[in-house]
């Protein structure tokens, strides 16, 4: 802690002070004018002191104090000023820059700015030199380099020795002192580094108090993922939470699984292990540490959780028992650590789309599986058959091209080194550069003594991909589609060749099936092949787009460490995709070990702080406490603290006020009278169930809407357990709906359209399970659909109303059973067509069922035009206002409307439990079938 | 006079029934103290039954009580109580030093005094004795009517910073009630007390002040100014003053109350941040020794 002041002289002005206490004292305060009664009884009386009452000493010790702090803070304190003494001219800045500094970067930054700023106000040239990508340090002006400064970014690789030593060697030979900031972990050139700088001058290190953890790359054993955690040494108990992060079925990104795992005491390496289910194992693609903002705390996964399918299919039943001789065993040894084997039948195991099925000596396959083999190569599968005697001996692509062979064969095959053969029996050639296999190694011991032949076709050069010592091709491969279909002309036992024995069988099997996504592939069988980077890991730990990198020998992406051009990220080769992490397995994280002596300091301490405004802000404070207190004293701090208050809360009433007025005025209708009623109504509604209806506005369409439903309403009460209160009429503009099950609607040709507004309500009222029955009241004259002016108004009002696909009512439709069995549906009018929402195509009638089990919702809409409410209609008396039919046949119709309404109520309340297969037997019976 | 919200709803209501707000509270004011003191009984027309008594001779058949006669033989009269009816005068301090208050949420002095004089007003109506005015503005008069006048009167805000006690139309034998804040010189007010016990007459001094006026609670250089601004007083140190203003302002209030022993009166002193009841009640047996003779 040490202050000193930019402009010290400034603080000569603090003599003044004792002056201006005198000069203060001198004052006396202003007077106050007091109204008092009692000032009759004062005259006369005289002062005892002349001298007039003084400022307290209080007072003015506080106008001193605050006249002492703004001389303090013109004089600009700094507390922890940096040193001035500048031995050497230029200064060198030295940044680790790697992801360990990834998340402190900020605050590298903030250092570096305030050290630039420093340097610049000094005149010193500064180089920065990020250790990461070392260069020859080249001495700029400070203000180059401030701009310069946001662009300098943290790199995921650490300066390792080379790197080191690629710095050591770009010093020349002239003095600076150097600043050199750390990440903190241990290196094996820092040593040499520092050395050397310090026989060019001073250096300071500023080193990162950090706690670093890291991931290691993860590893699938037995199904289940383990990782490890490690961390610089510590003794201290720290938890960590490690995240899996992939993508669900949509593609998203989300977190798959989280674990919390703590390290304990002096533990620096602990594993994690996640058990998933293969199916969410397949889709993590990354492991991060929570709140650990660098590239080591990611820990990518490529491929290799990814487990590939492989189906094996032989003919298998005539041959148990025989272990070892059977077709498919050295395969289903060589796939068995990387991938999962399915076993079966063709037909069964194509629509588990497998990566990879294998045929191991099948000639005969039905039409259908051909097909549907075909197909899946055509998508991109990958066909691999092996020959074998029964494809020796079969016609199969003997005369033409098999659509899943590569080539055609010759009847036969050979055999060459048997008992009966001159020949030895034969070895491989060396793989053509563009084989797949290009870059295995052949043992010598592979011996190829049958196999079967291909007729020699122009195209047979281009599809062989390994061929014997005499040029007879031993493997081809032809493209199909997005596919490929590879035959082996040996057997996949020992049978034919000892190939399958060899260690050169399973690389081949793997150099093929890299082709179709897989797991990590081991080194031996990537040599040679280019990796193309597709996504990139920044210091930080975000994945990034590669851009304009050049792919990298697969020899170099797994050794090599990494730097500028070998980047932590995803690199793809055919469908492979493989993981170069920034900490590769069995790794340890070790803190930088500075030589004795070296000038080490941390990132946090020692800031440079000036503290003249905070001098002003105070003096400023103390300023209004003594406004306050000499208001006090002279007796106005009451009425002055009364005026603020007053001015305050007029400013604060004023908006209010006028909100208060905007809110009456938009809301007229909710308030007094209207509102009141809107209310009452919905009380109503909601205590007990009402029928609604809509009113149209033509009062005499409006009051049979009512009297029908006062009769429905007394009919449901007499029949049913349904004991609906009064029918209400409700106006779509005002009137809030939810509370009614069932609206209807009659429909007059002047009617107005309803509002946006009222069609919103509509639509949430039909959403919400409501049902509106519209009436055209036009079935004597018109059938629905027709262009009557009721069903054209009704066209226009239902334009704005969500209304599902609709179908004539059917037969077997809820409606028809819900109370009363029904087929016609009369109301004064007995027109036939009721419209009612469609029914899902696809259900059928069951066979002796009398119909289909629909088991949808509540029909949101009824349409029809018979007039319903006229026929249900009755007066204040009971009796029923509309004559309907001609005598008998009027009470009958008139039975059968009610009949309607009362299952149009049914089915709006009780929904579609009439269609439940449980009441078929009870219904049919009562059917009479 | 300083009104509060809950008054502004009572003059409201008054104008619309042609009386005054100060006349409202002074008959809440009336009515706590007649139902305090006297129960339930109400104010008669003076004609109180007192006791019946024989016929004497020579006295007119008129005066027989028939009802009561006719019980018996012999022949009643009917007879009243005696009543002498008193006539009590007031003087209200309205000068401008009565419009003090010291608290924004405390009545002033003169809103207090004419709530005490009506209220002291209206009991004396009631029980049939005349009220009038001392000043000779309004002449003693008995009956609801003249609350009303009284009202009027008393609504009359003066000029003059101080006033003093004006006697020109006081009645002999007359019960006298001055109520003022005293401030201004005594002089006056010995001479007017003095004249009215000349005038065979006695009453009552009343000192209504504000507390403040007894505290005298000010410091720092002040100007202090009466409320017509025509008298003002500067201090350097008013708290240096304090100590002789309580003394004179206590000078002042023995003064009062030695002037009363000396005449038969009677003085009480009512700070205005006590209830106008204590004063009413005070006002009303002082007066009542006089009134309440059986």
């Amino acid at each position: 802690m040490s202050l000193t002041f930019l402009t010290p002289w400034l603080l000569s002005a603090l003599l003044g002070l004792p002056v201006l206490w005198l000069l203060l004292r001198a004052v006396p305060p202003t007077p106050i004018r007091r109204f008092f009664p009692g000032v009759i009884l004062l005259l006369g009386l005289r002062d005892k002191t002349q001298i007039s009452d003084r400022t307290p000493w209080w007072l003015l010790l506080i106008r001193m104090l605050a006249l002492g702090l703004i001389i303090l803070g013109l004089a600009g304190p700094l507390l922890n000023p940096q040193s001035t003494t500048i031995k050497r001219s230029d200064l060198l800045i030295l940044l680790d820059g790697g992801w360990a500094a990834a998340r402190d970067w900020q605050a590298h930054q903030f250092l570096l700015d305030r050290v630039l700023n420093q340097a610049a106000r000094d005149g010193r040239p500064v180089a920065i030199v990020r250790l990461t990508t070392p260069s020859t340090p080249v001495f700029q002006s400070a203000q180059s380099w401030q701009e310069r400064l946001p662009g300098l970014a943290p790199t995921p690789w650490v300066p390792d020795a080379s790197k080191m030593q690629t710095a050591l060697q770009g010093l020349n030979d002239q003095p600076f002192d150097s600043l050199w900031l750390s990440d903190g972990l241990a290196q094996t050139g820092r040593a040499a580094l520092l050395s050397a700088l310090q026989n060019r001058g001073d250096v300071e290190v500023i080193e990162t108090e950090q706690t670093l953890f890291a991931l290691e790359p993860a590893k699938l054993s037995d199904g289940i993922i383990t990782l490890h955690a490690i961390r610089l040494p510590n003794t201290v108990d720290q938890s960590v939470t490690i995240r899996a992060h992939g993508t669900d079925p949509n593609g998203r990104s989300q977190i798959i699984s989280t674990i919390t795992t703590a390290f304990t005491e002096s533990a620096t390496r602990i594993p994690v292990q996640f058990s998933l289910p293969a199916e969410l194992r397949e889709r993590v693609s990354r492991f991060d540490i929570v709140g650990q903002t660098s590239a080591a705390g990611v820990s990518l996964t490529g491929n290799s959780l990814l487990r590939r399918e492989v189906a094996l299919i032989s003919e298998g039943a005539d041959r148990e028992g025989l272990e070892l001789l059977s077709p498919l065993h050295f395969i289903a040894k060589a796939y068995a650590p990387s991938a999962e084997l399915l076993s079966g039948d063709l037909t069964t195991l194509l629509p588990a789309n497998p990566d990879l099925v294998v045929l191991a000596d099948i000639a005969k396959l039905s039409t259908t599986e051909e097909t549907a083999l075909g197909q899946w190569v055509a998508e991109g599968g990958l066909l691999l058959r092996f020959a074998g005697p029964r494809l020796a001996t079969s016609d199969l692509s003997r005369t033409t091209e098999h659509p899943l062979m590569p080539v055609r064969l010759r009847a036969g095959g050979r055999t060459v080194g048997g008992a009966m053969s001159w020949g030895a029996p034969k070895s491989l050639a060396a793989f053509a550069p563009n084989s797949p296999f290009f870059g295995l190694e052949i043992p010598n011991d592979v011996r190829v003594s049958a196999q079967v032949l291909a007729q020699p076709d122009p195209s047979l050069s281009q599809r062989v991909i390994a061929m014997l010592a005499d040029g007879t091709p031993l493997v081809t491969r032809k493209q199909s589609g997005k596919g490929q279909i590879v035959l082996f002309h040996v057997t996949a036992n020992a049978e034919w060749s000892s190939l399958p024995l060899s260690g050169l069988f399973v690389q081949m099997l793997e150099r093929l099936s890299q082709s179709v996504a897989g797991s990590e592939p081991d080194m031996k069988s990537l040599q040679g092949t280019i990796w193309q980077p597709s996504q990139m890991l920044s210091a930080q730990g975000q994945l990034e787009p590669a851009t304009r990198l050049a792919g990298i020998a697969a020899e170099k992406l797994f050794d090599a460490p990494l730097s500028a051009e070998i980047r932590p990220g995803l690199y793809t080769h055919a469908k492979e995709q493989v993981a170069r992490n920034v900490i590769g397995p069995d790794s340890r994280l070790l803190p930088a070990i500075w030589p004795n002596g070296t000038n080490l300091r941390g990132l946090s301490d020692r800031l440079e702080t000036p503290l003249g405004g905070w001098c002003l802000i105070l003096a400023l404070l103390i300023l209004l406490v003594d406004v306050l207190a000499t208001l006090s004293l002279s007796g106005r701090l009451v009425s002055t603290v009364a005026v603020l208050c007053l001015l305050a809360t007029l400013s604060s009433t004023g908006p209010a006020c006028a909100q208060d007025d905007g809110a009456e005025a938009r809301t007229p209708a909710t308030n007094g009278n209207a509102g009141a009623a809107v209310s009452e109504k919905a009380w109503q509604a909601s205590s007990e169930l009402t029928l609604a209806y809509v009113v149209t506005g033509n009062s005499k369409v409006d009051a049979i809407s009512k009297a029908g439903l006062d009769g429905l309403s007394q009919t449901l009460f007499a029949r049913t357990s349904v004991e609906p209160a009064a029918p209400v009429g409700l106006d779509l503009e005002r009137d809030m709906l939810m509370f009614y099950p069932l609206l209807y609607w009659p429909i007059t040709a002047d009617q107005p359209t309803p509002s946006s507004k009222a069609y919103r309500k509509l639509n949430a009222f039909l959403k919400s399970g409501g049902m509106i029955v519209f009436d055209t009241r036009d079935g004597d004259i018109a059938g629905f659909g027709t262009s009557s002016p009721n069903s054209l108004r009704l066209q226009k009002i239902t334009y704005g109303i969500d209304i599902p696909a609709l179908e004539p009512m059917p037969q077997d439709h809820v409606l028809t059973r819900a109370f009363y069995l029904l087929q016609d549906f009369p109301g004064r009018y007995t027109q036939r067509d009721i419209w009612v929402e469609a029914a899902p195509q696809a259900v059928e009638k069951a066979a002796g069922m009398p119909f289909r089990n629909l088991n949808d919702g509540v029909s949101p809409v009824i349409i029809g035009g018979n007039d319903w409410a006229a026929a249900w209609a009755v007066d204040a008396q009971g009796k029923q206002m509309f004559p309907i039919g001609r005598n008998a046949s009027d009470s009958r119709q008139r039975e059968l409307a009610y009949r309607f309404g009362i299952n149009l109520v049914m089915h709006v309340l009780t929904g579609n439990y009439k269609s439940d297969q449980v009441h078929v037997p009870a219904l049919l019976d009562r059917l009479g079938q | 006079m300083s009104i509060s919200a809950h008054d502004i709803r009572n003059i409201a209501e008054c104008d619309a029934a042609h009386l005054p707000g100060l006349l409202l509270r002074s008959q809440h004011l009336a009515n706590g103290v007649l139902l305090g003191e006297h129960g339930r009984r109400r104010p008669g027309s003076g004609d109180d039954f007192w006791q019946y008594r024989p016929l004497y001779d020579g006295e007119s058949h008129r005066m027989i009580d028939w009802r009561q006669s006719a019980r018996g033989d012999d022949h009643f009269v009917r007879q009243h109580e005696l009543k002498n009816a008193q006539t009590a005068q007031l003087w209200v301090d309205q000068s401008a030093s009565m419009r003090f208050t010291g608290h924004a949420g405390r009545t002033t002095k003169s809103d207090r005094t004419r709530v005490i004089a009506l209220a002291l007003s209206i009991l004396l109506l009631r029980k049939g004795e005349r009220v009038g005015l001392s000043d000779g503005t309004l002449a003693p008069r008995r009956g609801a009517q003249q609350v009303q006048h009284l009202s009027d009167r008393l609504e009359v805000d003066d000029i003059q910073d101080y006033a003093a006690p004006a006697i020109g139309a006081l009645k002999p034998n007359a019960r006298v009630v001055f109520i003022s804040d005293f401030m201004a010189p005594i002089e006056p007010v010995t001479t007017a007390v003095g004249r009215a016990t000349d005038r065979n007459a006695t009453g009552v001094l009343l000192q209504v002040l504000d507390p403040i006026e007894l505290q005298f609670p000010f410091s720092g250089r002040t100007i202090f100014e009466s409320l017509g601004g025509k008298l003002r007083h500067e201090s350097l140190k008013a708290s240096d003053l304090k100590a002789d203003y309580v003394e004179r302002i206590e000078t002042r209030c023995s003064a009062l109350r030695d002037l009363c022993q000396r005449t038969g009166w009677q003085y009480h002193r009512h700070m205005t941040d006590r209830a106008a009841q204590s004063a009413l009640l005070w006002l009303y047996h002082a007066l009542g020794d006089g009134t309440q003779r059986s």
